[in-house]
This record gives structure tokens, sequence and C-alpha cells, in this order.
């Protein structure tokens, strides 16, 4: 049997096109997704049941025992964490967070290692976006900056940008000039009409050069800017400035190199600059499905996006001291809970060692990295695969998860529930 | 079977022709009844004021740009933030607040239903799910469809039904209350940076104008016997001399309804402005409401400002961007493929700014000068002019000639030449706050057949008790208590539960949400046409299967059926 | 020899992301990608085997000589033997050094680790089934 339009639940392109036939409750085979879909739908390394470490290894227990033991860590803990919620459903993302109001925790997501800095730097000029079939429809102009979707986001050229057909551009490709801008020649560069080379750490030069440019100042640009010639500088701007429609793409070569949010900050500057001469809009690339369903939970729930911190008994954010890798690197958290995500491959293991030292609950569906770190394991379904649920797309359309087949496992927003409803009848008590 | 008694009440109905009777409510069951029994819960009202719950019909709470707002603001989180307490959650946001703190603060104020000012289609699901997030207030959602280009080329091909079956398919696919037109043609416009300065300029590549979508959608509107009439948020907002679009615009309005309004203009201050530029810019709200006052097919509202900082927030892409260039704020934008637009920017309405002088007497004018309370209603634009929480600040205004002339008299110098406010004389009274606060807007929405707006037997019981002995207060001398008295009910009740007492909310919330699933001829539906279908999968990014917002989504919605003339 | 290391996603890693368990993710992220220049210089070939050194930490790893990384530079695939390397100061951002972080690189006959010891050195605990 083949089931249309299910949703992938791996990156942010979200596409929900895929073709995937089961056989029973197996999935065989999918269609119209790239290798990462393929390997979402297909793999089959699960978890068998809730696992619990003790002195003399693992034994594997109910999951009613692991449910009263995750509630006892988070009762007994004075500043538990509640990290990761990036590949799960709305329905867990928002229990998280109630979870976390409840026991004063800190709720944070995997933003904060991925684009968090782009969210501070809305947070400082705002966010010129669209939906992405505004790009697919009217761009001829797509500049990706410090991102690879040739590896990361493999669809994102030929349903969003580069190859898709538009309503204003019937030619695709032929109709749109491509720019890519990284400090290496990536698979996308190669794709690229214009390949713009940066040396590391320049990014904000560039855009700081460019911005001048656009704005009449061209005269004050050296014949170099981190690498690239003004020549070029002035002919990227030029196009930019011609587009009937830019769409600026850009990722962690923006958030993670030096300057993280003010690399965005200034490109987020650049696109306002260019809407005085025409249409341009910037976007992130989010890396996980639904990271930004986490964002768009946790902020209509607490009015923050990521870093959340309950335990003065108000929701109060302040990245840098709330976020997860400085609440772990400086050892304050005594308890942990993970959930959808991998900190242990993820985080900087000085960050991540600290994890193993203190109870981790752990509710992910594979073996992970993060699985030696913590103390308790429990499997739950998979958001997509056999749970269903709400996701957020990289640009904001939320789209709904299907249940593809049917399993055993126990979605992990009733885990949650059951846990919350613990705390609670402890607490209330 | 739960009962509750109200006691001694004192009632302002307009919709049942109740003004100031002291009087008992009975409740069965969350519906007003004619009596109850022994055994029911007693609340003692005390003789002071009591209304039904009150109603916004247009107020940005849920949905994508709204939470564009509150992420881009963590200064404005931390403004208006408040422990968890009781049954309450963590609440953050003075503007743009967080779900809950929406819910509880109009709990507190004794409102009980809310229309969602703008919702895109594509991204209804996220509406939805703040919906259930603010748990107190029965809410509905205007769906947008300016920009819309299935629409606009109905209306390109002059195809009334065409456009009604698309409207249909719409509604019901996303779960959505009402037709809802901002910057029509412009937001489409915006798609490439631009926008359209005349209800006659026809959009960029799609060859209609304006003045053609709202008429088709009217049209279409009342083809479908909609609740609501068509919800406009008329073109060339906030710019000086718009007042001539808004003529323009409501002299193409025909009366087509008996039962209500044909057009609901919103936020009209914005669109009274006389003059050319920012530095001779005046008011119009003489000529708006002489327009208004002779055609009882339009009902609008105030989008009164009131001063300090707040965040504007529209389907209205352009007009966001002009106050961008305008003031260099933080700036967001958010365009919808194939569907609308929508801009976010902070703003501060200032005392010392003339223009912003001349706005605030604006509003206020054009709801003195409208002789029919139903025809004028109050609203903000929460939070376009101001958060919502400053309603009570504009009933004292209304009621009360002396708080105008206090506060015009810290205005700026020059006011007084570009408007009238001073000259009014009018002070409406508790039966027209009552209309202008719940009846005007329950008939305006089409819900009093819900229940709503209204206290009779068989209504919904959603009550608001206020702590203002209405025989014994003199609105238009102690205008402060009018204003206290309206900022904390004594009591909220919901359904016949009490959620709210003295500003503290003591329950768990279970709102409803409701939609409009207007049906069509086979004949004329798009979704089987193969055209529509076609389209819709070569050109949006999501399949049409994935589309529709799912039944889980509104765990108690109420659909509304319509059927279309026969 | 001194480089600067870059880490970040790419299809092999992605592939096998959710199979941490598995040799072929191990395969995927445990690999240091070095210009072909670079390799000549350290006197190795491809599929040599590299220490790669930070303040945070040290980690060994697989070479793979490609044109599309930089002189003076290493590419690692994000992942626990990248994250080795990366230290947890965020410079009040929240977010590491994932990009820029200085290493020195020098041939090594030490085994790649597999995933179960690198925790461990962590202060994990494996989970061998």
């Amino acid at each position: 049997m083949i089931i249309k339009d299910a949703v992938c639940p791996f990156c942010g392109c979200l596409c929900d096109d895929l073709d995937v036939e089961i056989d029973g409750q197996r999935i065989i085979r999918v269609q119209n997704g790239c290798t990462l879909a393929e390997s979402t739908f297909t793999g089959s390394t699960r978890l068998q049941a809730p696992i619990r470490r003790t002195a003399s290894g693992w034994e594997m227990i109910s999951y009613d025992d692991a449910i009263t033991d995750a509630a006892d860590i988070l009762l007994s803990s004075d500043r538990p964490l509640l990290y990761g919620w990036s590949s799960t459903h709305g329905e867990t993302q928002s229990f998280g967070v109630h979870i976390a109001e409840l026991i004063g925790g800190v709720i944070d997501n995997t933003s904060t290692v991925c684009h968090g800095p782009s969210i501070l730097a809305i947070q400082e000029v705002g966010h010129p976006g669209c939906t992405l079939g505004q790009v697919k429809n009217r761009a001829d102009v797509i500049i990706y900056w410090g991102c690879n979707p040739t590896e990361a986001h493999p669809r994102h050229m030929s349903r969003y940008t580069t190859f898709a057909t538009g309503f204003f551009v019937p030619e695709a490709q032929r109709g749109r000039t491509v720019i890519v801008v990284d400090t290496r020649r990536t698979e996308s560069a190669e794709i690229a009409d214009e390949f713009i080379r940066i040396k590391r750490g320049g990014d904000y030069q560039v855009l700081s050069a460019l911005r001048a440019i656009v704005r009449g100042k061209g005269n004050v640009i050296p014949n170099e800017v981190a690498g690239v010639s003004r020549e070029q500088l002035i002919r990227i701007a030029e196009i930019c400035k011609n587009a009937k429609f830019g769409a600026i793409f850009f990722g962690l070569g923006l958030t993670m190199s030096a300057g993280k949010y003010k690399n965005v900050r200034n490109a987020i500057e650049l696109t306002d600059e260019l809407n005085r001469h025409t249409k341009f809009t910037i976007s992130p690339l989010r890396g996980h499905a639904n990271v930004y369903g986490s964002n768009e939970v946790f902020t209509w729930i607490t009015g923050y996006p990521y870093a959340v911190d309950f335990a003065r008994g108000i929701a109060f954010y302040n990245p840098g001291e709330t976020t997860a890798v400085d609440i772990l690197r400086r050892g304050e958290c005594d308890a942990a809970l993970i959930v959808a995500s991998d900190p242990g491959a993820h985080l900087p293991h000085s960050a991540a060692a600290h994890l193993a030292k203190i109870p981790t609950i752990l509710i992910d569906p594979h073996q992970t990295a993060t699985t030696p770190l913590c103390r308790l394991q429990i499997p739950c379904t998979i958001a997509g695969i056999d749970a269903e649920g709400t996701a957020y797309r990289m640009d904001g359309v939320p789209i709904r998860y299907k249940k593809i087949v049917e399993s055993s496992y126990p979605d992990d927003a009733d885990l949650l529930r059951r846990i919350h409803d613990r705390i609670l009848e402890v607490k209330g008590a | 079977m739960t009962e509750l008694l109200v006691k001694n009440a004192c009632v302002f109905d307009p919709l049942n022709g109740i003004s100031m009777d002291v009087m008992d409510i009975s409740i069965r069951d969350g519906r007003v009844v004619e009596s109850v029994s022994a055994t029911a819960e007693v609340i003692d009202a005390h003789g002071c004021l009591t209304l039904p719950g009150g109603i916004d019909s247009h107020s940005h709470v849920c949905g994508t740009k709204v939470n564009f707002g509150r992420y881009m603001s963590p200064e404005d989180m931390r403004a208006g933030r408040t422990a968890r307490r009781g049954k309450m959650h963590v609440t953050s946001g003075y503007y743009v607040p967080t779900t809950f703190g929406n819910s509880y603060r109009y709990s507190t104020m004794g409102y009980t239903t809310v229309l969602e000012g703008a919702m895109a289609p594509l991204e209804a699901r996220h509406t939805h799910e703040e919906f259930t997030a603010t748990p107190h207030q029965d809410m509905m959602a205007n769906t947008l469809f300016d920009g819309n280009w299935a629409i606009m080329e109905a209306v390109q091909k002059r195809d009334v039904k065409r456009a009604a079956a698309i409207v249909a398919w719409t509604l019901s696919a996303v779960k959505g209350y009402s037709i809802k037109l901002t910057n029509p043609g412009g937001t489409e416009a915006w798609g490439w940076g631009e926008d359209l300065t005349s209800i006659h300029e026809p959009v960029p590549n799609f060859n209609v104008t304006p003045a053609e979508i709202i008429t088709t959608m009217i049209a279409a509107n009342e083809f479908l016997h909609l609740p609501h009439s068509v919800h406009l948020h008329c073109n060339n907002l906030g710019k000086p001399g718009n007042y001539q679009t808004t003529l323009e615009t409501f002299d193409l309005v025909p009366d087509r309804n008996n039962g209500r309004q044909t057009l609901y203009a919103t936020h009209v201050q914005f669109h009274a402005y006389g003059g050319t530029t920012w530095r001779n810019i005046s008011s119009k709200s003489e000529e708006i409401a002489h327009s208004v006052n002779a055609k009882p097919q339009i009902v609008m509202d105030m989008g009164q400002i009131m001063f300090g900082r707040t965040m504007t927030m529209t389907a209205d892409g352009p007009m966001e961007f002009n106050l961008y260039c305008l003031h260099h704020n933080k700036w967001s934008n958010h365009d919808v493929e194939l569907e609308t637009g929508s801009g976010i920017i902070p703003v501060l309405y200032s005392k010392k700014s003339l223009v912003n002088c001349v706005m605030w007497a604006i509003g206020l004018e054009l709801a003195l000068l409208t002789k029919n309370p139903y025809q004028c209603l109050l609203a903000t634009d929460n939070p376009n002019g101001a958060p919502f929480v400053k309603y009570p600040e504009i009933i004292g205004l209304l009621m009360s000639k002396r708080y105008r002339d206090e506060e015009f008299a810290t205005l700026h110098n020059d006011t007084g030449q570009r408007t009238i406010i001073s000259s009014i004389e009018r002070e409406m009274d508790w039966n027209e706050i009552a209309i202008m606060t719940r009846a005007g807007q329950a008939k305006a929405l089409g819900i009093t057949p819900q229940g709503k707006g209204h206290l009779g037997v068989g209504a919904e019981a959603d009550i608001a008790i206020y702590p203002i002995r209405c025989r014994n207060v003199d609105p238009s001398t102690e205008y402060r208590k009018v204003i206290e008295g309206f900022q904390k009910t004594m009591y909220t009740v919901k359904r016949g539960r009490i959620i709210a007492r003295d500003g503290e909310v003591i329950v768990e919330g279970a709102n409803s949400t409701f939609w409009v699933n207007p049906s069509v001829p086979e004949e004329i539906s798009v979704a089987t046409d193969p055209e529509f279908v076609r389209k819709f999968e070569e050109y949006y990014t999501v399949r049409m299967g994935n589309y529709p917002v799912q039944d889980v989504y509104l765990p108690r919605g109420k659909c509304i059926r319509t059927e279309v003339l026969p | 020899m001194n480089a600067i290391l870059n880490t970040g996603r790419t299809i092999s890693q992605g592939m096998a992301v959710e199979h941490k368990a598995s040799p072929g993710y191990r395969a995927a992220v445990s690999v240091c990608y070095i210009n072909p220049v670079d390799m000549m210089d350290l006197g190795i070939e491809q599929g040599a085997r590299v220490t790669l050194t930070s303040r945070a930490g040290r980690i060994v790893l697989t070479t793979r000589a490609t044109e599309m990384v930089n002189q003076g530079e290493v590419f690692v695939p994000l992942g626990p033997y990248a994250n080795h390397l990366i230290s947890a100061q965020t410079h009040a951002t929240g977010m590491p050094d994932f990009k820029g972080e200085p290493v020195d690189i020098i041939p090594t006959d030490e085994t790649v680790k597999d995933i179960n010891d690198v925790m461990e050195e962590i202060g994990g605990v494996r989970y061998d089934h």
C-alpha cells in the first residue's frame, strides 16, 4: 500500500510530497524523497524497551517504572534542564514547556546550537521574510550564504528555488541567477551562476561592503574585502539591485562563525537596504524538521523562542546564561530531560560530559550518542512515522505529520503527559 | 446538571431592549434559562453593572504574525510578565502577550469571545493551535483573501459564483469564520515590493482592481449567506488624504442583507485622514461619519490609538515597510504564497507628535459622530492602535467630555486646528457602551443565533459583572471609577462557569472555535475542478491534501453550515 | 600542522544520524577532510590517520583528501568526534565556536575510537545490544 503525500520528518524543508510504500506495518520504499528521507523512513534500529542504568550495567524496565523514575528524578532536582525537542511534534513540545514551568526548570531547544544566533539577530533588527512559495513563484535571484543545501537540504533547490518552476519563473533555472557565498567551493557552489569565496571570518566585512555599495558608497570599498575582489562585490550588488525578487538563504556559516548573530544581523540589514530598491527577502535554512516548531510553541506559551528559565516563577530569557551549553558547561543543572535530540553527538563534549554526572533521562526512539550518558532511556514513537502531530517548516508553514505505520511504542506526547500528571499529583499533595 | 443564579444584576442587554434593570439571571448547563432550582450556586452582583460577555470583533492575538511579534520582542515579553499563580500559567508580553496572557487579561476585563483579525489560510493550523492555548475565549478567524490568486482570477472573469466556491472551499478547509480583505490587491503587489494607490488601480499581473475585488467578494459573501459580512481593511491605510479612498470604497457597498451590515470596515481611524502630507494631515471623521450615518449597510470599528508604545502587525505588508522607512525600527515581513502578506514593526504614539494627536482624536470623533452605536464599535485593532487592556480608558473617554477635555489639554498645541474633538459634547451612556462592546459585535459578526451578545433565555451564559454601581455613578464626572470598574470584573462567567473573580482566573479553560462550512452546488465546487487542483499543486509548496486543517485542531469546534440561495 | 577546524553537515552523516551505533555513522563522522597540498605537507596518504588537538580535547580521525577544503583548514562532519574538539565557551551567545576552532594536526598510528569509547571517555557507560 502506498501512502501519498507523506511528510518527511528529517530536515527543515518538511517535504510533504513523499509516497511511502508499506507492507503491513513495515516501510519498504520511499518515492520522491532524497537520500536523507530514504534513511529516515526505512531505517529500523530502534530501542526495544526502556532501559535503566544501574551500578552493574543496563537493565530493561517497564514503561510504568520508567515514567515513575523520570518524574521522581525531575521532582527531586533543584535545577533541571529540559533540552532537545526538534525532532518531535508540537503536542510533545507543549508538554515539555508545561513540565518545565511546573518544576521551575530551564527548557531549551536545538536552536541554541543552530539558528539561535539568527533569532538573536531577528530580535535586534527583525526578519523580512516570506513563505517558500513566494520564492518559488517569483525569485529571479537566489543567494545561498554560508550554507550547503546539496548536503543538508538536498531538495531545497528542486522544490523551492533553482530548479523549481514558478508561476512567474516558468523556465526555472534559466530564469534564475544563483549565487553561492562560502569559504570553500562546495557542491552547492558548483551549481551556482556565481560563487563568492570569502576568507574565513570575513562574512561580516563582505556584508558591510555590499551594504555600502547598495547605498551608493562603493567608492569607500578597497580592492579586496576578505578575499573578495571589489569588482565582484560591485557586480553582485548590481545583480541584487536589478533583481525583480531576491531571496537570501543562510545557514550555519553565519551563525557559527566569529561574530555569530552579528553576521546574521548584517545580512538582515543588507536585505532591508535592498528593499528600498526592489523586493528582497531573507530566511534561515532551519536544520531539523520541527526545530521551528519548538520556537513557535515555546513562544506562544512563554514569550521566548528558546533558553527559557522558570526558576524564578516567571519566564526568564537570557541567552548566554539560560542556554543549554552554558548551563551544562557551568555544571549548573542537577538533572536533565533530553527529548528528541542527541546532545551527546551535537554539543561540545565538555558540556555533554556533565550529562553523565547527573541523572539524565533520554526520551528517544534510537540508540544515540546520548544513550551512554543517560541514566534512563525511554523509547517512543517517531513523529512522522508512527506518530502524527504538527510540525513547522523552516518558513513557518505548519504541516501535520502523518502516521505511516502503527507501532506499540507510546507517543512521546503521552509519555510526557504522564510524567507531567505524576509531577502535578505529587506536587499537589 | 450545573446551575448558577446571578442575583441583583444591573443588566444592560441592548439586543433584548433591557436597560439598567436590576434582575436575576438563571443559568443551567451553560445557557440562560427562565429559572433554576434551589440548589443552584448563587452569586450576588450587588446591583452592579452586568453585561453580556465582551466580544472583540477585531484583534490580533493568534497566529503566525502575532507569534513573530512575540519572539522578535523579548523586551516586550519582559515588560508584561507575570508569575505562575494558582491555575494561571506564567504570562509574558505587554503589547503582544502570550496566548495565556491574552486569555487571562481578556477574562479579567470580562471579554469572552474574540475574532482573530487575520488568518492566512496556508498557516491556519498555527492560528488554531494558538486558539486552543487561549482557553477562556471562544474564538473565530477572519480568513485572508486579499491577495488570493484563485480569487483574483475569478474576479477578473467577473465570476461571482466561482469566487464564492473558492471562499466556500477555503473556509471549510481551514475552518475559518469570515472573509477578510486587507489592502485588497495591495498585498499581491507587495509580493513585488509595490503597492496600489487607488481602488481603481489594477493589480500588477492580475488585471483586477481593489474595487472589483471588494464588490465581487461582497456578492460572493452574500451568495453564500455567511454569518458575517466582508471584513475590510481599506486600501491606503495610514496615508494623508486617504479618506477619499475610504469614501469611494464605502460608495461601492450595496445593501444586501436585512439582518446585518453588508460591509464591516475595520479600524477606520487609520483611514480617515485629510491633507496631503504629514505636515498638513487633518481629521476627516465628519465626512466618514456622514457617509456611514447615511448607509445602514456599513458598520465600522474605531481603530482607536492610545499614547505609548505598541506593536503594529497587519497583513498590509507595504504599509509596515513604510513605517520602517519612517522610524527605522526593527521590521519583520512575511508574505504568504498565493494568498496575502504581513508586516510587523513596533511604534510609539507620542503626545508630542501632532500626527499622533490627530489620530487619537479621529478615533473618538468617529464613535461620537456616528449616530447609531451599532455602526461604530469599540476596538483598537489590538495591538496596532493600543493593547486591548486600554479599552476601559477608551470607554472613559467616550462617556466623559470632561475626561476628553483633560486629555486634550495635554496634547500638541495645534491639535485643535486639525480636529473637531474638543467641540463634540456627546457622551455615550451605559447602553451605548454595551452596544459598542458586545451587542453591536454580536450583531455584526452574526453570532447572536449562537447565543452570543445577549442574555435572553437560550443565550450562552457569558456574563461580565463589573464593580460599578451604575445607578450611583455619573460616568460624565466619575470617569476614573468607570475606567477602574471596566478593568477588572467582579465575576466573569463563561458558559455558566465562573472563570474569573477580581482579576484572578480560577479554572482551566475549555473554549470553542466557531467556523463556517458554506455549501455550494456540486457543479460549481472547486474541490473537484481539475484546473483549480492543477494550479494549487503547481504553485503552492504544500500538497492540496495536506492543506486542510484536520478536525483534531478544534477539540470543541462549532461548525456553522450555510446554504446558498436556491 | 596548525589549521582551522570547520564542522558541518554532510549527506552521509545525515543518512546515518539516526543509527549512531552503526559502522556507517562512525565512518561518516570520524573523518577529517584535508586539502591534498596539506596532506602532502603532512607526509600522509589518503586514509591515513591523524590526531587533532584543540584547547578542548584530542581525537583521532581518518583523513580524506578533497579540493573542496582550503589549505590551512580542515572539515570534520558534525558529531561526537568533532565535538570532542569544540570548546563549550559561547562568548555569552549560547553558541559554541563550531566553526573556526584552531587545531593542531599530527599523523598517528593510533586507531580511531568507536563511538562508545568516545562517549565513555566523557563519563558514559556503553549500551551494547
